[in-house]
C-alpha cells in the first residue's frame, strides 16, 4: 500500500539553525502513527510543515498522491488534513455549537456562503460529534468559558466534523483526566478503522495503548520507527528519549 | 428560556419596529428642512451599519471608510452634474474656470445618468475589492490594516483636491439642480428625499442582517475570533475578508451617492479623516456587533451634534470625548450591550422564577 503522506528530506532552518534536518516519513492509510521525541525535537514544527503554517527550506510533501509542498494552509486543509493544536485552539468568543459548525466545512467558497441558511447534513453530524465529544449539554455556551478538558474535546470534534482524511493531534490528552484518557484512546482507535491519524504524545502509557507505528525524532531528524516493541528496545532510543524520562 | 437578545425571532421583530418608527417620521414632520437634515441622519446610519459589518462582524477595522463614501459621492454629484449641463453648454463651469475647455475621459461615464450611477456605485467596491485583495492576500491585519486605509484615505483627499480641473478643488462640486431619474426629480428637501434614504436603509440592513445569519457570517464571525484557525479548517481567510470588506464598502457608497442627493453638494471634506473617524466612533459607541446599534449610534452621536453641538459649541466636543471613554470603559460593545445585559437579567429571573417551584416542591431526602 502506498503512503497517504509521505515526506521526501524536510528541511527547515531559522536564519542557521537547522530545526528540521532531512526528516523523511511514510504514513500508510488506515494506521495510527505516533510522533515522539523530546522537546525541541521538531515534533510540532514538522506538524505545522504538513499543513502549510511554515513552509520548508527544501523537501517535498506528498498527500494523497498530490504535492503540497509549500501550498497555502486552507489548500492543504481542504485536501483533507485536519489538525489539532498543542495549545487547543478553539473560537472562544462564538458557542459550541458554532465552532462545530464552522468546523463542517465542505462549503468554502464565500459567495456559495452568503446564500446558504441551512448547511445539509450539518445537524446529524453535529449531533453524532458532540454526543462523541461529551458536548451536548454545552452546545449553546460558549467555547471561552470551557474546562481545559472540554476545550480539548471541542477541538478534536472539530477536526471530526471536518472528516479528514488525515487527523494530526498535537499533544491531544494534555490536561485530561484518567478516565477522559481512556475515552480518547478508545475513539482513536475507532477513528483509525476509517481515517489515518499521526498523534505527537508524550505519554508512552498511551502512545503504548494506540499506536500501530512510532516513530522517534531527536535533533530534527528520525531517529527509529517500527512497533512499540522495537522502539522501546532500541538502545539508542532509550538514550535520548525514554531515559530521560525514566530519570524524570 | 435564553436571553431574548440572542433570539432571531425577537431580533427581526426588533428591527421591524425600529423601521416602522422612522417610517411614521415623514407622517408627522411638515418641515421640509428637518427632514432632510434626518434623512442625512440616515445616510449617516448608512455609514455606522457598513463599519459595524466590516468590524463589528469581520474583524476589518477600517479607518478609511471615507475612501468609499467620496467616490460615491463624487460620482454622484459627476452624475447630477452633468445632468443640468446643456448641448450648447457642454463643459461644466469647475473645468471653464480651469482653463479646461473640453470634457476630460474622468467625466465621460457620467454622461448617462444611468452608467453614471453604475460608475458611482461600481469603482469604490472596486477599489475595495482590489485594494481588500492585495491587503488581505498579504496577511496585513488589525492595527497594520487600520494604517494602511487610513493612508490610503488621505492619498485620496490629496490627489481630489490637487486636480482641481477634474474635481473642483477644494471647492468641490456643487451640482445646480436635484438628482432626476427619467422624468423624476427627486427634491432633497421633501418627504420623497426622505424615502429613498428610508428605503436604502432598510434593504441594506435587511440584507447584512441576512448575510450576518448565514453561513458566510458565521464564518466571517470565526476569523474575527480567530483567523489563524480557520485557515486550518479550509476556509481562504482573505476570500472572506475581501468580500465582507467590498460589500461594506459598496453600502459605503450607496451612502455617498445619498449624501449629494440630499445636499447637492461634495467637496474633499468628505474624505476627511476625522469623518471617517467618527463613522467608527459611531459603531463604537452604539455598538458594533450590533448593527441596529451602530446605526442608533449614528443618530445618537450626530443628532447630538446638531443640537447639542448648536449650544455648548466646543465644549460639546469635550462632552462626546468623555461619553466616549465613558463607553469605551464601561461598555466596550456599545450602548448594544446594556439591551444585552438588560434581557440577560430577565432571563435569569424568569428562570429562577420558573425552577423555583419543583425545587422547593421536592423534600430534601434526608428529612
Amino acid at each position: 500500500m502506498a503512503g497517504l503522506l509521505e515526506i521526501h528530506h524536510l528541511c527547515k532552518s531559522f536564519d542557521t539553525i537547522k530545526v528540521i534536518d532531512d526528516f523523511s516519513l511514510e504514513v500508510v492509510e488506515g494506521t495510527l502513527c505516533c510522533l515522539v521525541g523530546p522537546n525541541g525535537a521538531g515534533k510540532t514544527t514538522t506538524m505545522d510543515l504538513i499543513t502549510g503554517r511554515i513552509k520548508p527550506t527544501s523537501g517535498k510533501l506528498v498527500f494523497a498522491g498530490e504535492d503540497i509542498t509549500g501550498q497555502d494552509e486552507h489548500v492543504i486543509a481542504r485536501a483533507g488534513i485536519g489538525r489539532k493544536f498543542q495549545v487547543p485552539a478553539v473560537l472562544r468568543d462564538l458557542t459550541v455549537r458554532q465552532n462545530l459548525t464552522v468546523a463542517f466545512s465542505r462549503q468554502t467558497n464565500p459567495f456559495f456562503n452568503l446564500l446558504r441558511f441551512n448547511v445539509p447534513g450539518l445537524k446529524d453530524k453535529l449531533d453524532e460529534i458532540a454526543t462523541l465529544a461529551g458536548l451536548t449539554h454545552r452546545l449553546d455556551e460558549r467555547a471561552g468559558i470551557l474546562s481545559h478538558g472540554e476545550t480539548q474535546w471541542l477541538e478534536i470534534g472539530m477536526v471530526l466534523m471536518q472528516s479528514p482524511r488525515l487527523m494530526l493531534m498535537d499533544e491531544p490528552i494534555a490536561g485530561m483526566t484518567e478516565g477522559e484518557i481512556e475515552k480518547t484512546a478508545r475513539i482513536f482507535k475507532e477513528l483509525r478503522k476509517s481515517t489515518t491519524l499521526i498523534v505527537v504524545e508524550h505519554d508512552m502509557g498511551f502512545v503504548r495503548e494506540i499506536a500501530d507505528v512510532v516513530t522517534v525524532m531527536h535533533m530534527g531528524s528520525l531517529l527509529a520507527q517500527g512497533t512499540i516493541q522495537q522502539i522501546e528496545s532500541d538502545p539508542r532510543v532509550r538514550d535520548v528519549y525514554l531515559g530521560e524520562q525514566e530519570a524524570a | 428560556m435564553g436571553n431574548l437578545y440572542y433570539n432571531k425571532t425577537a431580533q427581526w421583530i426588533a428591527y421591524a419596529a425600529f423601521f416602522a418608527a422612522l417610517a411614521i417620521i415623514p407622517m408627522r414632520i411638515d418641515d421640509d428642512f428637518l427632514l432632510n437634515q434626518l434623512a442625512t441622519y440616515g445616510v449617516y446610519g448608512l455609514l455606522a451599519l457598513s463599519i459595524s459589518l466590516c468590524w463589528g462582524f469581520g474583524g476589518i477595522l477600517n479607518l478609511g471608510q471615507g475612501i468609499a463614501f467620496g467616490l460615491g459621492a463624487y460620482g454622484m454629484a459627476m452624475t447630477m452634474q452633468m445632468q443640468s449641463q446643456t448641448v450648447e453648454n457642454p463643459i461644466p463651469p469647475i473645468m471653464l474656470n480651469n482653463g479646461l475647455d473640453y470634457l476630460p475621459y474622468l467625466w465621460w461615464p457620467f454622461q448617462n445618468t444611468a452608467s453614471g450611477l453604475i460608475f458611482a456605485l461600481g469603482i469604490p467596491t472596486l477599489f475595495c475589492a482590489v485594494f481588500g485583495r492585495i491587503m488581505f492576500k498579504a496577511r496585513v491585519s488589525g492595527a497594520f490594516f487600520a494604517i494602511m486605509t487610513l493612508a490610503m484615505l488621505s492619498a485620496f483627499y490629496t490627489i481630489i483636491l490637487d486636480q482641481q480641473a477634474y474635481t473642483g478643488g477644494v471647492n468641490g462640486i456643487t451640482p445646480p439642480s436635484p438628482l432626476r431619474l427619467g422624468s423624476f426629480e427627486i427634491d432633497p428637501y421633501s418627504s420623497v428625499g426622505y424615502w429613498v434614504v428610508f428605503f436604502a436603509l432598510l434593504i441594506a440592513t435587511v440584507v447584512a442582517k441576512l448575510i450576518t445569519q448565514s453561513s458566510f457570517g458565521l464564518v466571517t464571525q470565526a476569523i474575527r475570533d480567530d483567523a489563524e484557525r480557520v485557515r486550518f479548517l479550509g476556509y481562504s481567510v482573505s476570500g472572506y475578508e475581501t468580500v465582507i470588506y467590498s460589500i461594506s464598502g459598496f453600502i459605503a457608497a450607496i451612502a455617498g451617492c445619498l449624501w449629494v442627493m440630499l445636499v447637492q453638494y461634495v467637496s474633499p471634506a468628505q474624505l476627511d479623516v476625522g469623518f471617517s473617524i467618527s463613522m467608527v466612533i459611531w459603531a463604537a459607541i452604539g455598538g458594533r456587533m450590533s448593527l441596529i446599534g451602530s446605526i442608533i449610534g449614528a443618530f445618537v452621536i450626530q443628532g447630538g451634534q446638531s443640537y447639542l453641538g448648536d449650544a455648548f459649541l466646543s465644549t460639546w466636543l469635550l462632552f462626546l470625548g468623555g461619553f466616549f471613554i465613558l463607553v469605551v470603559r464601561f461598555l466596550p460593545n456599545g450602548l448594544a450591550s446594556l439591551v444585552e445585559a438588560g434581557l440577560g437579567l430577565i432571563a435569569i429571573k424568569s428562570k429562577t422564577a420558573t425552577s423555583h417551584e419543583p425545587n422547593g416542591a421536592k423534600p430534601f431526602p434526608a428529612e
